[in-house]
């Protein structure tokens, strides 16, 4: 390091410490490391890493990170699985995770002004406490903030009933790069102000600016719900299971499958005495008001999952049964940890119709770059979460799994699908971007970017490069 | 002029660019040059690339095309690009053409055993294309969120002329920045819809509505307060006050109530009883529940006439309050606009505390409406409420800084300012 970035670097921090305070500026080598990852396993080094608590500070670091021309990296919690809060070149990590005010909870309105550190979990452990919810909860409700799930637009196991992060966001207040903060939306849908930037922002990966509030929409928890549990032979006919069911005009909350691989690396972690022998489980809820039509529903589905010769057929009857049902999908994702060291998480979406040749690809995807591979996926949205495991300190075995990848990627996009159903394309994907859209399309997405950050000082190099 | 004119003609042939009797297409009092139908997605982009080049305006409609700032310029009805492509049971999306009729798709896909929400603007009028263009969040965006979500891949012609493809058949899609739902409500200013997918729902099991005469339409709000204080969320929870309510129930006497019930058979019975009930608890004189499916569609019809004759308007205001306040957004829109019965309607969508009353000054109403509104959770809806809004806070620089980025979107698209020109921030 030279000593004229060395007098910069003091300078960037006493900046950041005269904004934020001493407690909310992080440049500690250890810390500064922690800050470097995400969810996947790509890295760098911020700068620093601040914490502002208030849009003001916000609005303060913004103003004199682009006067010095410091790049900006907004974060939550960190586990975004597509490299989006990566330390970029000369930049600082903005953190939201200490802008964590419930604001308000307005619940005959149906509405909540929260800040952006605020943690999923939390505000349905609240709410809970009053008969709401907040719908859309990625598996990673418990860590991750209410920033990162706008930032990503994620979606989670009710996405099929219920819709993404994108559909209970009634408008937002946002700072960008020119320091300017808007408030878009209002506490109901009528209110944008003539383009919709509350969607735009939604999904944007903190390249567009820096999210300070959002007012969310809540409401009464459903008043039942049933849960049921299937085991199969193979995928395709937990596959056929999820088409006949849509098709019998069932929209359920929750359609989750898990493969042969995820049920095993699950049963080592939880002993719940699932089948280890079963090629596919596959969770099926579904709820709505308590007049019967739920019995009826559940009798249709257990006719139509039978028609797929089930292995086991479980209906829940009590919290305890319907808590067993969830915790192997739950535990998934961290229980391959037992089988490899890494693992890389792809995001593929295909047409529901496409999920028999999805499961098929994958499976061939396994044995052509010779990898397990287990497959979870939220199967009434035709979203994979193909669980690719290895150990990244073989680069041979590394370097296959990224050609695994590419091949899962076009795997969807020639079944006329999308390389991410709801983690975001950050770093990670961004070499694939040209595969899936026309460069008229990209640039579209410029013409965006422009618009709200012309300088690029917003997360820049993610999504595409301007 | 002339010379883009016959440059159409020989792009869409002849008898595809109108220049005499072309009021039935236009809506407004200006004059374009012409009115072009185009036939193809190819044809739309050469049409907007000549536009273009030749700096000549260009407005779209399904079937009527509004004309503001179009004086000389190009009207583009999609009338010729009028069917559905595709529909695709399995996966529940359908491809139709932008002006294919929106009543005509909901219709054809109902006897397909498939649904798409999302009302018609003006019944009588509104394409596929305008329902996604306006994004207007209709009556039933409560229980099935606003027309937005339901886009889920389109194909466009940009305003230079270049066509431009996004989304897929999956429902959900995070690759790239969101243009898929973003271009609902944009009114053709980012470019011309030439092919749209939307996802479907199953076609409701059972459907019932619920129709109550009543005193007055704050009555109605009472009842609607009652209804949601159970818990109960229906597709549609309106109420107009007695002229357009004819259209709903011709002889009704006072205001009429317009709850429609989507729900499996047993919750639709229920629900419809106890809605009936707290209709009747808060003042009906007369209710009706229908389930025939002619005796639906009917009433349905009606609603959605009385529905384009709010929407077709200019003297109106609309502004939302908290679900819970729509009694007081009653009570403030009296003190602004006089006494409601009186007027030539007013209507609440109430579960999405959606507040319409007919304004002889709208402008000035606007601004106490939106100052009353606002202590009530909600604002007059769209730009103007945003700039209401940021009046209330004496922030005008919250309020330019909304429109320098509206402008910048715009500018980065359509540079020449070619399309919609009668939209202006
Ligand atoms: C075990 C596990 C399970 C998961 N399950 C799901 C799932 O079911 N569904 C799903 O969709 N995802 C899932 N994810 C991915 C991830 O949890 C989500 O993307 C989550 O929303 C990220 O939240 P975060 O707080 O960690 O955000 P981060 O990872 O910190 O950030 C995510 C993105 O948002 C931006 N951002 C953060 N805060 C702001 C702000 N204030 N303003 C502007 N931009 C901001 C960042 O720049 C980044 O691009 C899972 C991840 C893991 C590790």
């Amino acid at each position: 390091m030279t000593v004229a970035q060395k007098t910069d670097q003091n300078t960037l921090v006493e900046a950041l410490i005269n904004i934020a305070g001493e407690q909310d500026v992080v440049t500690g080598r250890v810390a500064m490391y922690a800050y470097g990852y995400d969810a996947t396993l790509l890295f760098g080094v911020p700068r620093a890493v601040v914490f502002p608590e208030s849009t003001q500070e916000v609005v303060d670091i913004v103003n004199y990170c682009r006067s010095t021309g410091v790049n900006i990296v907004p974060r939550g919690a960190g586990t975004n699985e597509s490299g989006g809060t990566i330390p970029v070149d000369n930049c600082i990590i903005m953190n939201c995770c200490r802008m964590k005010k419930i604001l308000e909870v307005d619940l005959d309105n149906y509405v909540a002004i929260i800040e952006p550190g605020v943690v999923n979990y939390d505000i349905q452990e609240m709410l809970a406490k009053y008969g709401y919810y907040y719908p859309p909860d990625p598996a990673s409700y418990k860590a991750s903030t209410m920033g990162g799930n706008v930032g990503e637009c994620s979606g989670g196991p009710k996405c099929f009933k219920y819709g993404v992060t994108r559909d209970y966001i009634y408008g937002m207040e946002f700072v960008t790069s020119d320091g300017k903060v808007r408030w878009v939306g209002g506490r109901d849908y009528c209110s944008e102000p003539f383009y919709d930037i509350t969607r735009m922002m939604c999904g944007s990966e903190g390249t567009l600016g820096y999210m300070t509030k959002f007012a969310i929409r809540i409401e009464p928890i459903p008043a039942a719900k049933r849960t049921m549990l299937a085991f199969y032979n193979e995928p395709v006919d937990a596959a056929q299971s999820v088409a006949d069911i849509v098709a019998a005009g069932i929209v359920p909350t929750t359609l989750e499958m898990m493969d042969n691989l995820i049920i095993n690396t699950a049963e080592d972690a939880t002993g719940a005495g699932l089948p280890r022998d079963a090629g596919a489980m596959l969770i099926i809820e579904v709820d709505g008001p308590a007049y019967g039509d739920l019995d009826d529903q559940v009798k249709t589905i257990t006719e139509v999952v039978k028609k797929a010769n089930p292995k086991q057929f479980k209906i829940a009857t009590t919290a305890a049964e319907v808590d067993a049902c969830w915790l192997a999908r739950r535990v998934a994702i961290g229980s391959v940890a037992h089988r490899a060291p890494s693992y890389s998480m792809q995001d593929i979406t295909v047409p529901r119709s496409e999920f028999p040749q999805a499961v098929a690809g994958i499976v061939q995807t396994s044995k052509d770059y010779d990898l397990d591979i287990g497959i979870l996926a939220h199967a009434g949205d035709g979203n994979f979460h193909p669980l690719v495991l290895f150990d990244q300190r073989n680069a041979e075995q590394s370097e296959r799994v990224h050609k695994a990848e590419a091949a899962l990627v076009k795997l969807a996009l020639d079944l006329g699908g999308t390389m991410s159903g709801e983690h975001g394309v950050g770093l990670l994907k961004k070499p694939l971007l040209p595969n899936e859209y026309a460069p008229v399309t990209i640039d579209a997405f410029r013409k965006i970017k422009r618009a709200f950050d012309p300088i690029n000082r917003m997360n820049p190099t993610k999504i595409f490069d301007l | 002029m002339s010379q883009i004119v016959e440059q159409l003609k020989s792009l869409l042939g002849a008898d595809n660019v109108i220049t005499k009797d072309m009021t039935k297409y236009l809506r407004g009092g200006e004059q374009p040059a012409a009115v072009a139908c185009p036939g193809t997605g190819e044809e739309v982009a050469a049409l907007v690339k000549a536009a273009a080049d030749a700096g000549v305006k260009v407005n779209v409609g399904g079937a009527v095309v509004d004309t503001t700032g179009l004086s000389g310029g190009i009207a583009v009805v999609m009338k010729r690009m009028n069917k559905i492509l595709e529909i695709d049971r399995n996966n529940l999306t359908c491809w139709v053409q932008p002006g294919m009729p929106h009543k005509e798709f909901c219709d054809a896909l109902l006897k397909e055993g498939l649904y798409f929400p999302p009302e018609p603007y003006a019944v009588s009028t509104s394409s596929v294309a305008g329902c996604i263009g306006i994004g207007d969040p209709d009556s039933k965006a409560f229980k099935y969120m606003p027309p937005r979500t339901y886009i889920i891949a389109y194909e466009m012609v940009l305003p230079t002329g270049e066509p431009m493809k996004i989304g897929s058949k999956c429902i959900k899609c995070v690759s790239g920045l969101d243009l898929i739902h973003f271009i609902a409500g944009t009114r053709a200013t980012l470019g011309i819809f030439t092919k749209i997918l939307v996802k479907l729902q199953p076609a409701p099991v059972c459907r019932s509505i619920v129709l109550a005469d009543l005193p007055n339409i704050t009555t109605a709000a009472k009842a609607f307060l009652s209804i949601q204080k159970r818990r109960l969320f229906v597709s549609r929870e309106n109420a107009i006050t007695n002229k357009l309510g004819q259209h709903i129930w011709s002889g009704a006497k006072g205001a009429v109530a317009f709850v429609d019930i989507e729900e499996f058979p047993k919750a639709n019975v229920e629900y419809a009883k106890i809605v009936e009930a707290e209709l009747k608890i808060a003042g009906a004189t007369a209710t009706k529940i229908i389930s025939d499916e002619k005796e639906y569609a009917s009433a349905e019809l009606g609603w959605l006439k009385a529905r384009e004759a709010v929407n077709l308007t200019d003297k109106k205001v609309r502004f939302t309050v908290g679900a819970s306040n729509v009694v007081k957004g009653l009570d403030a829109a009296k003190g602004v606009v006089g006494a409601l019965e009186d007027g030539e309607f007013a209507l609440i969508e109430a579960q999405l505390g959606k507040v319409t009353v007919a304004s002889a000054n709208p402008e000035a109403d606007a601004v106490k409406l939106n100052k009353a509104a606002m202590p009530l959770g909600g604002n007059v809806s769209g730009l103007l409420g945003s700039k209401l809004r940021c009046d209330e806070y004496s922030d005008q620089a919250m309020f330019d800084n909304i429109t320098q980025l509206l402008h910048n979107i715009r500018k980065e698209f359509d540079p020449k300012g070619i399309l919609a020109p009668g939209i202006q921030f």
